[in-house]
């Protein structure tokens, strides 16, 4: 090897490990940024004055999303890392919607400039679609949520809106549930989540109301429990993960 | 004299549009644009090393974009249904970070049973609006924490990943996601019939959608799904109920 080239080597290497520390410090900042942001409102609201919530109130609410969701919290890290990569994973974790839309992005960018999964091309084409896909994200909130759909709120009828108000969460929850169901096709633990899910809501909490506001947390890791004990052995298929985001 | 408790109004929308509120959401907004301009302007530092042409480059931006112009306007229904409930700021809040409006709706609705509250009924005060704000971004912030915390230690450790049973990485968490939704929705249905009216209406829609989307190759649907999921469910609800 000439000089020449072993410079070009060594100057590549650097390259890469600057975008490296470019990315996990700079990633690392802006989320860590957006998590303040997102958790300041609400607590902004506590601490004004305008309301009046206790702090153990908000431990307790806290206490019940945690006991339903701490799966997810753990898991979806996990399983997204080895597709991301580093670099991407502050920017997936921040603005969320990993499923339905960076993936995705990533996924055709990749095949788009035609590059090899594993390879640092792939790496730096996910990054960027997924910059391409965050801006279209924004803006499209921008403009159909923040100035269409509060001008379609506001000049709706106040029946349709006192409807969708009340009415909301079984709307949202009844095709969530489905949409988990047919993606993930389990058939065995789908059944054991909706029984446990069904005895507990059906039998047990009317029989000891004190576990009211436990009972998603029980139904979930409950359910977990029991749907590992009795996965199939010799499913061989690959389980599609069932992901919130 | 009429002194109401702090809180305890149930006129949501004074809090929810708290200026505040805004100046988070603009604040969020920024943040993500800087995070895309700070990679992006790494990637063009790197890509000549990493056989990356600038048509390249473009390419990815723009098939970025493009792919996600469709998954953006499906998620935009779904939160403009949101908006009756939490206001406008809160929403994008959410809806523009992490917590899609499946996570929210669940938190949202934990959070208003721990008060001894319903959400949209003449239980959900200002009080009940921000613990369920809290607890929809505390799901934010715990994902955040999780990737911040859990990154760097795969980054180092990638192979240990790859010993853990493909089973308790695929089937336990999906399973404990549908026994999640499950338990909130047949919780729904012990409140009325038009709950009840609302969640199967929903059940089934999504149901057509994911099947027909499957039988005749419509893949779109499976994008709109929730979206028009919440809109036939909302629609023969109304029906039903006036």
């Amino acid at each position: 090897m000439t000089t020449d080239e072993a410079v070009t080597v060594s100057t590549g290497a650097r390259e890469l490990a600057e975008f490296d520390k470019t990315t996990s410090r700079w990633g690392r900042i802006t989320m860590i940024v957006g998590l303040l942001l997102s958790i300041g409102a609400p607590l902004y609201l506590v601490f004004s004055g305008e309301v009046d919530v206790t702090a153990g109130q908000l431990w307790t609410a806290f206490a019940a999303v945690a006991g339903t969701f701490f799966i997810i919290w753990l898991v979806e890290p996990l399983t997204y890392f080895p597709i991301l990569g580093p670099a991407a994973m502050y920017q997936a974790f921040m603005i969320g919607n990993i499923a339905n839309k960076l993936l995705p992005a990533a996924l055709i960018a990749q095949t788009n400039i035609g590059a090899k999964p594993g390879t640092k091309r792939a790496e730096l084409a996910a990054v960027l679609a997924i910059c391409g896909a965050a801006m279209v994200h924004l803006v499209s909130l921008a403009v159909f949520v923040g100035l269409l759909g509060t001008w379609l709120v506001s000049v709706i009828p106040t029946d349709i809106v006192t409807v969708t108000r009340s009415y909301i969460l079984p709307s949202v929850l009844g095709a969530v549930l489905v949409q988990a169901i047919v993606s993930m096709k389990q058939p065995r633990a789908t059944v054991v989540a909706l029984l446990v899910a069904a005895i507990i809501t059906f039998v047990v909490v009317p029989a000891m109301p004190s576990l009211a506001l436990s009972s998603t947390a029980i139904a979930v890791i409950v359910t977990a429990v029991l749907a590992w004990f009795l996965r199939d052995k010799n499913d061989q298929s690959p389980a599609e993960l069932a992901t919130i985001e | 004299m009429n002194v109401t408790a702090s809180g305890t109004s149930t006129d949501i929308m004074a809090v929810a549009n708290s200026p505040v509120l805004w100046v988070a959401v603009a604040g969020i907004f920024v943040v993500i644009v800087v995070q895309s301009a700070i990679y992006m302007t790494a990637v063009r530092k790197v890509a000549p090393v990493a056989d990356m042409s600038p048509e390249d480059m473009k390419v990815s931006f723009r098939s970025g974009a493009v792919s996600a112009i469709g998954p953006s306007l499906a998620v935009c229904l779904v939160a403009i249904a949101l908006l009756a409930l939490f206001g406008t700021p809160a929403v994008l809040a959410r809806i523009g970070l992490i917590g899609s409006a499946a996570y929210d709706v669940s938190a949202a609705s934990i959070a208003a049973d721990s008060m001894g509250a319903k959400l949209g009924a003449d239980t959900y005060t200002q009080n009940v609006f921000v613990v369920a704000f809290f607890a929809m971004s505390i799901g934010g912030v715990m994902w955040m924490l999780s990737a911040l915390i859990l990154t760097p230690l795969l980054e180092r450790g990638d192979a240990k990943i790859r010993t853990v049973n493909p089973a308790l990485m695929a089937v336990v968490p999906s399973a404990a996601l549908i026994g999640a939704f499950a338990s909130l929705g047949f919780q729904e249905l012990t409140k009325s019939s038009y709950h009840i009216v609302a969640f199967a209406a929903s059940a089934v829609a999504m149901g057509i959608c994911l099947f027909v989307a499957r039988t005749f190759g419509k893949s779109w649907l499976r994008e709109w799904g929730l979206g028009i999921s919440i809109l036939v469910a909302l629609t023969v609800t109304y029906l039903v109920t006036s």
